[in-house]
């Protein structure tokens, strides 16, 4: 192959690696999305970042409204405390008392808005399932309708 | 005493998988046959006694032996004689059970096949067939034993995963498994090219179907996994971007790759250190695959650690990987090209391209699954990236991928010409672009949506014309027009299979994109008699009714179709509640349609059946994913028959 | 490339291997507890033999307080005994193991005590009040309580024999101090 040949594919190449970076980057900037628990998400709360919350439903917290579709309920790490709000029917695993990983933002308003609610199956410490290959029976997933 | 008999067989095979491993290696270097034939006997009661082993674990699940732990842990009395069959490969330790009579079985074909055929390559094969089953043996009789007893002996078993009660349990395992241990033939032929020196192309043309195999059984792993997720999980969805589901779709990504490059080194003598890190890169791939949904490592909501078994896993990885690389070093100067690319603009490039785009889609997925842990050694920051990381990267790549779908089989070898790409590309990228402009008309708003289905019209037009011209020219030697396209694609039964396979890649792409851009849905409470509404369909509540199965209770909500789809039709989405479980189970009601697929979830609902709370979807085009993966089917069947164009 | 640079191909691997490897450091059951140190929150359960159980009337003994369940499979099948020896062995020198058994059926945790023969003293935790007042993620999760009341440890997973002996026994020595 000519020189010029070569110095077409390594610029060619050159291009699609600085393409796959900043897809890359990009993604990774715009989709990152940050655990924490009740007690970090307080000590600095950053309205509009995509967190998930990691922690347990507080006993006699959650209200549920079928007419309205509307689940409130509180996500609390023992010390700290943190009210959400979502759209959506508790999902299966969901429960005072379990734990529950919630995805979503913190308000102005001071409340977390979740879009999805993971809740946590207490046999996490269990041997895993491991033919699962979806999403696994740990976590069940539930879509924020408003999405 | 039966538990005993099949954890004394498994260690028989460990002793006899690392003596027939051994015995290979010497009798290849020594040049002694008969250590070869003691090595492929040993191979051959090892997949005897790994089947006894299956037997025995099956013999316990239908006669609920509880005093196996893994039997108590993943049946109960109540589990119906079907399921109680799919939960021997239900867990960790039974589907390693599975993956190791798998291997053990495509040793005994690889041995059928190619002790005459591949005399040289053959005993390393053998070595490198026999040292992977080794390694999953040590699994099974180390940390993960599955014939271990449970003492206190309990009345009854917990009870299989309520979840894995599902007929895609018993297709959608043994798939993916055949496709990651199919793997590991291809691998096995590139270890032995290295380790002989014989690294020309024999290895590649000799392996040709087993990658085809692997690469299929992997596709139906994937879909099968789709609809399972689809249809059981009821999240609505058929892919999550979740880390268990990325390790099956990273050796499908490279394997692939492999597929394409490999035609380039048969055709044109190129690539062949790529074609060989290909092969290493997909089985350790594989591996990862395992050691990713079995260590839980990565998948912190997932599923959790059992330590022992993932520094097993990880070990074995490194081992594979250095020694692969190693080897690759060794052997490097027989490794160059004796082709060379003439072109930047030939079907060379456009498969060199297709491969760089599998690869590099392969690593944006490998990066998002272990970003997680990345961010956190490097920042110690707990960061994770979602599905839309995975989707903003990856539908770029995907799209230039269905471009080339439709460029590499058709741009001439070495050079092309402005008039070969005239006379072939003309044509199909005028059809594209009328397509686009039709499908705008039609309303479709998304840009993505019209550039993805004027692609797929772009492609779908290459083929067809590839097809047309060359029926064509048999017509002119007087054939009627059916027989000559019937003659055209058995003779050229690889290149026309390729290419139903590329259709059926079409349809699934036509499917995904259908169902991301139109889908919709509605979560809402519905009063008894009442309606729920959506885009044009209507659904009346008529009530709930509870009722008792042999392992649960169900409680099943009625909606009747009023208005839209078949009318009349009734759909049952219930909750399962089992004993054993914490919580209750959704099960999801559908009704499939080629347009559109009705989705029901009941959420919640009222104890006396007054309300219930259900999510309905409204899914486009879902199906043609699954209709995609039958042309999938089709077009690998095809591509697999014995060649006939040699005898034409 | 350079013959003699082919060599260093293998290192390409060891940054993955490492990475994944850092993985394993990683404990994601790791869920740091932000109690640690801070008193226990005062519980009084009735116990499975109808005994009531008050964390309040054990002040001045180190209490290992530790939640399961009966479907907790295997790590609290496999702590279980340890547990029991442990209090065997420590019972004497003012230590107190609590089981609190939690989002359970009653006659199977009925059935795991018997089966274990258990002997310390264990209840239910009907409305799971007291592992929220823990911030328990899930089972089995085992507290250490130094003889003022207040959380000093926590185990995520089980409980081995060596586990158990080095908590209890530098909160014991803490104590005499």
């Amino acid at each position: 192959m000519s020189r010029r040949g070569r110095l077409k594919l390594l610029a060619g190449g050159a291009v699609i690696a600085l393409a796959l970076g900043w897809l890359i980057y990009e993604g990774v900037s715009q989709s990152a999305v940050y655990f924490v628990t009740p007690s970090e998400l307080v000590a600095a709360p950053v309205p509009g970042k995509a967190y998930r919350l990691g922690g347990l439903v507080a006993a006699g917290s959650v209200r549920w409204e079928p007419q309205t579709v509307q689940l409130t309920f509180d996500v609390t790490d023992g010390k700290t405390t943190v009210p959400v709000q979502h759209r959506g029917t508790p999902p299966d695993l969901f429960g005072e008392g379990r734990g529950a990983v919630v995805e979503g933002q913190w308000t102005t308003d001071g409340y977390f808005r979740a879009t999805l609610i993971m809740a946590k199956h207490s046999e996490e410490y269990e041997a895993p399932h491991p033919t699962r290959e979806g999403p696994g029976p740990g976590m069940t997933k539930t879509l924020d309708t408003q999405r | 005493m039966i538990p005993e008999i099949g954890t004394a067989a498994l260690l028989v095979a460990l002793a006899l998988a690392v003596w027939g491993a051994l015995a290979a290696a010497l009798g290849a270097r020594r040049g002694r046959t008969a250590l070869l034939v003691s090595a492929e006997h040993a191979a051959l009661a090892v997949f005897a006694l790994l089947t006894a082993a299956l037997g025995l674990l099956a013999h316990a699940f239908l006669t609920f032996d509880f005093s196996v732990r893994y039997v108590a842990f993943n049946t109960n009395l109540g589990t119906p004689f079907y399921y109680r069959l799919t939960a021997v490969w239900g867990a960790l330790e039974g589907s390693l059970v599975l993956w190791a009579w798998m291997l053990g079985l495509y040793t005994v074909i690889a041995i059928a096949r190619h002790r005459a055929s591949a005399r040289e390559l053959y005993p390393w094969v053998l070595v490198v067939m026999l040292g992977v089953v080794a390694f999953f043996l040590v699994i099974m009789t180390g940390p993960a034993p599955v014939f271990a007893r449970l003492s206190p002996v309990p009345a009854d078993g917990r009870g299989l995963n309520p979840l894995l009660e599902d007929s895609g349990m018993i297709t959608h395992p043994v798939a993916l498994y055949l496709g990651f241990t199919g793997f590991t033939v291809p691998f096995a032929f590139a270890i032995a090219a290295l380790v002989t020196g014989r690294t020309g192309d024999f290895w590649i043309t000799t392996t040709r179907r087993w990658t085809i195999v692997a690469w299929y059984f992997l596709s139906l792993g994937l879909l099968i996994g789709g609809w399972w997720s689809y249809h059981v999980l009821g999240w609505g969805g058929y892919w999550a971007w979740d880390p268990v589901e990325n390790a099956a779709f990273m050796p499908w990504l490279t394997g692939t790759a492999l597929l394409h490059s490999v035609m380039i080194q048969e055709r044109r003598r190129m690539l062949r250190l790529w074609n060989l890190s290909l092969v290493v890169l997909t089985f350790a791939l594989t591996l990862f695959g395992t050691f990713l949904t079995r260590s839980g490592v990565i998948a912190s909501v997932h599923a959790f650690t059992q330590g022992a078994i993932g520094v097993f896993f990880l070990t074995f990885l490194a081992v594979v990987v250095l020694t692969s690389l190693v080897l690759l070093a060794w052997r490097w100067e027989t490794l160059g090209a004796q082709g060379e690319l003439d072109a930047v603009i030939s079907r060379e490039s456009a498969f060199l391209l297709n491969n760089v785009l599998l690869v590099a889609a392969a690593f944006t997925v490998f990066f998002g699954t272990v970003f997680p842990l990345l961010s956190e050694a490097v920042r110690g920051v707990k960061v994770s990236v979602g599905a839309p990381f995975f989707n903003q990267v990856n539908v770029p790549v995907f799209l230039s991928l269905i471009f080339l779908m439709g460029v590499g089989p058709l741009i001439a070898w070495r050079r092309a010409s402005l008039e070969n790409l005239r006379r072939n590309f003309l044509g199909p990228v005028l059809l594209g672009i009328a397509a686009a402009a039709v499908f705008r008309l039609l309303g479709v708003g998304s840009a993505l949506a019209v550039l993805t289905l004027a692609l797929t019209v772009f492609v779908a037009g290459t083929i067809g014309l590839d097809v047309v011209r060359a029926t064509r020219a048999r017509l002119r030697l007087g054939e009627g027009p059916l027989r000559a396209l019937g003659r055209l694609v058995v003779r050229h039964n690889r290149r026309y299979g390729g290419f139903v396979v590329h259709l059926g890649i079409l349809v699934i792409a036509v499917g995904i994109t259908g169902s991301q851009a139109w889908s919709v849905q509605t979560e809402t409470t519905v009063n008894r008699g009442e309606h729920a509404e959506l885009a044009g369909y209507r659904l009346r509540f008529e009530g709930l009714s509870e009722s008792q199965e042999s392992n649960h209770v169900k409680v099943t909500g009625r909606f009747t179709v009023v208005e839209g789809g078949p009318v009349g039709a009734v759909l049952l989405p219930a909750k399962k509640f089992y004993p054993q479980e914490q919580s209750p189970i959704a099960y999801v009601d559908y009704l499939l349609g080629l347009k559109d697929d009705l989705y029901l979830v009941l959420g919640d609902f009222a104890r006396d059946g007054s309300h219930a709370t259900i999510r309905f979807q409204v899914n486009r085009m879902v199906s043609w994913i699954w209709i995609g993966g039958v042309v999938l089917t089709l077009g690998t069947v095809l591509a697999l028959l014995p060649e006939r164009r040699r005898a034409a | 490339m350079k013959t003699r640079w082919r060599w260093l191909l293998p290192l390409a691997a060891v940054p993955v291997l490492a990475l994944l490897a850092y993985g394993f450091r990683l404990n994601p059951r790791d869920v740091p507890s932000p109690l640690i140190g801070r008193p226990a929150a005062a519980f009084t359960l009735t116990g499975f033999d109808g005994a009531p159980i008050a964390l309040e009337a054990l002040r001045g003994k180190v209490v290992v307080v530790n939640f399961w369940a009966s479907w907790c499979y295997p790590a609290c099948y496999e702590e279980a005994p340890v547990l029991e020896q442990g209090w065997r062995a420590y019972r004497d020198r003012d230590v107190v193991v609590l089981g609190v058994d939690i989002q359970d059926r009653d006659e199977a945790a009925r059935k795991f005590i018997r089966d274990f023969a258990l002997t310390f003293p264990n209840a239910p935790d009907p409305d799971g009040k007291v592992s929220v007042d823990f911030g328990v993620y899930g089972v089995p999760e085992t507290f250490f309580l130094d003889r003022d009341g207040r959380i000093r440890a926590k185990h995520v997973g089980a409980v081995t024999a060596e586990v158990f002996r080095t908590h209890v026994d530098a909160l014991l020595a803490d104590g005499t101090r």
